[in-house]
């Protein structure tokens, strides 16, 4: 279980996240929603142990990642996703791929790279896995930061807007990956603008607001005139979204 | 009566100033080269206090001429420390350490240049700083500072002309000696100044060889 409580984050004066609370079961797919600058990627970046809380408490798998000995193994436990890649640019697709196997899993080299090689044909990069980053396309790029994640076998996929900078093919083409992990089972934390794909493949939907958590509900009750719409904020959120 | 012609033996005396010259150019770019990285890395772990020292160090071998720090070596060294000084030592020791000041500035720019983003996905999937540092940053900060190091290089290489004041037989006390002989300056300088540029201009083709090999992974590929 990935358990995020009361959490706060501040920078400087600004506070960030203002007492969140969630929980996200095995198995489950919970989409983050909510305008730019309501604390959806830095709620991630709290959860993959890349900010220090200002209080509250974050555990993955019972593991605290605000203590330094158990945030080591909370981060094996969770694989993120980038919303600009992040990809080592002097690696090829496969080295970004099993550089963190090899190292922090200690799995040998031919083993991971055997990984490495499905998980690139699983998305449709078998042709591709001695490219450099640059020269991908950010679609490709994107799968290639989702095999990187998936190679660390996480049992929670932290997704941050892993499609706000690509184009509309391009964002089909990583939606697609993501629709068939969420049928497989995998758990993920999917923050997003595709409120369309969210609802399809979303258990729970949760709306968050200048650092608050607004909603947290079913996918269906979310969408539902007496659910989620009947919060003023998210009933305005959607429409928005919807005419763009 | 002086003897005033060049003999062929002349040419043997050259050869064995530019052999200095460069052997000399070789250590101490090799041992400057390493302590510089190595302050780099302290700075890179932000060792307290130890971090302090060095920055003050490296302002001081950078902001002060190579000869004040070359006389200071050899001849306040000795005085102050009562230790023995050999013009080769006290070379040796000016020399790495004003290369070592300028590598370390080389170094940090260069890891600073490493986009943060990757440092936190390698940190995200459990590398630990030692591992970034070896996996992500070094190879790509490498490639980076290859360019300005090789600039380094070429001008250090000059500027270990300067150790003939202390009587190092290197290139130009060489040329010097040869000057006084057979009083043909134009010559004699030309053919060191020659011997200088040849020796330059190989450290410089090998630092763009290696460069372009380091960064074939950014290099434009064509259409």
């Amino acid at each position: 279980m990935l358990k995020v409580e009361n959490v706060k984050k501040a920078f400087g004066q600004t506070t960030v996240l203002d007492g969140v609370n969630l929980t996200v079961n095995p198995g489950e797919v919970v989409s983050i929603l909510g305008s730019s600058g309501s604390g959806k990627s830095t709620l991630i970046r709290c959860i993959n142990g890349l900010e220090r809380l200002n209080a509250g408490r974050i555990t993955v798998d019972d593991f605290d990642v605000a203590k330094l000995k158990e945030l080591a193994e909370a981060r094996k436990r969770s694989g993120t996703v980038f919303q600009l890649f992040n990809l080592y640019p002097h690696m090829t697709a496969l080295q970004n791929i099993t550089l963190a196997p090899i190292e922090v899993l200690k799995r040998p080299k031919a083993e991971a790279e055997a990984e490495g090689r499905a998980l690139l044909q699983s998305v449709g990069l078998g042709e591709r896995m001695d490219a450099y980053p640059a020269q991908l396309s950010g679609g490709q790029r994107q799968r290639v930061g989702i095999c990187r994640a998936l190679a660390m076998k996480p049992r929670y996929l932290l997704l941050d807007e892993v499609t706000s900078a690509l184009d509309p093919e391009m964002t089909a083409e990583v939606l697609a990956i993501l629709a068939k992990l969420a049928a497989e089972g995998t758990t993920m934390v999917f923050v997003t603008h595709e409120i369309e794909f969210a609802r399809q493949i979303s258990n729970r939907i949760v709306f968050l607001e200048k650092g608050v958590l607004l909603v947290d509900l079913p996918t269906e009750k979310f969408f539902a005139a007496d659910g989620g719409l009947a919060q003023p904020r998210v009933a305005q959120f959607l429409s928005k979204m919807r005419k763009d | 009566m002086r003897y005033t012609e060049f003999t062929p033996f002349d040419l043997w005396l050259l050869a064995q100033g530019l052999g200095v010259t460069v052997g000399l150019f070789l250590v101490t770019s090799l041992i400057g080269a390493l302590v510089g990285v190595l302050w780099g890395v302290v700075r890179f772990y932000r060792v307290p206090v130890l971090m302090q020292v060095i920055t003050f160090v490296a302002e001081v071998l950078k902001n002060s001429p190579v000869l004040v720090q070359l006389f200071l070596v050899f001849f306040g060294f000795p005085a102050f420390f009562k230790v023995n000084m050999t013009p080769l030592n006290a070379a040796i020791i000016t020399l790495s350490l004003n290369t070592a000041a300028f590598v370390y500035v080389i170094a940090v720019s260069s890891i600073e240049s490493i986009g943060r983003d990757q440092v936190e996905a390698a940190r995200v999937f459990g590398l630990t700083r030692w591992q970034v540092l070896r996996h992500v940053i070094a190879p790509q900060a490498l490639a980076f500072s290859i360019g300005p190091l090789t600039a380094l290089l070429v001008n250090q290489l000059q500027v270990t002309s300067l150790i003939s004041v202390i009587g190092v037989m290197d290139l130009s006390k060489i040329g010097a000696n040869l000057n006084l002989r057979t009083l043909k300056p134009f010559i004699v300088w030309t053919a060191v100044g020659i011997l200088y540029y040849l020796a330059a201009k190989l450290v410089a083709t090998l630092g763009a060889k290696l460069e372009k090999r380091l960064r074939a992974h950014s290099a434009f590929r064509g259409l």
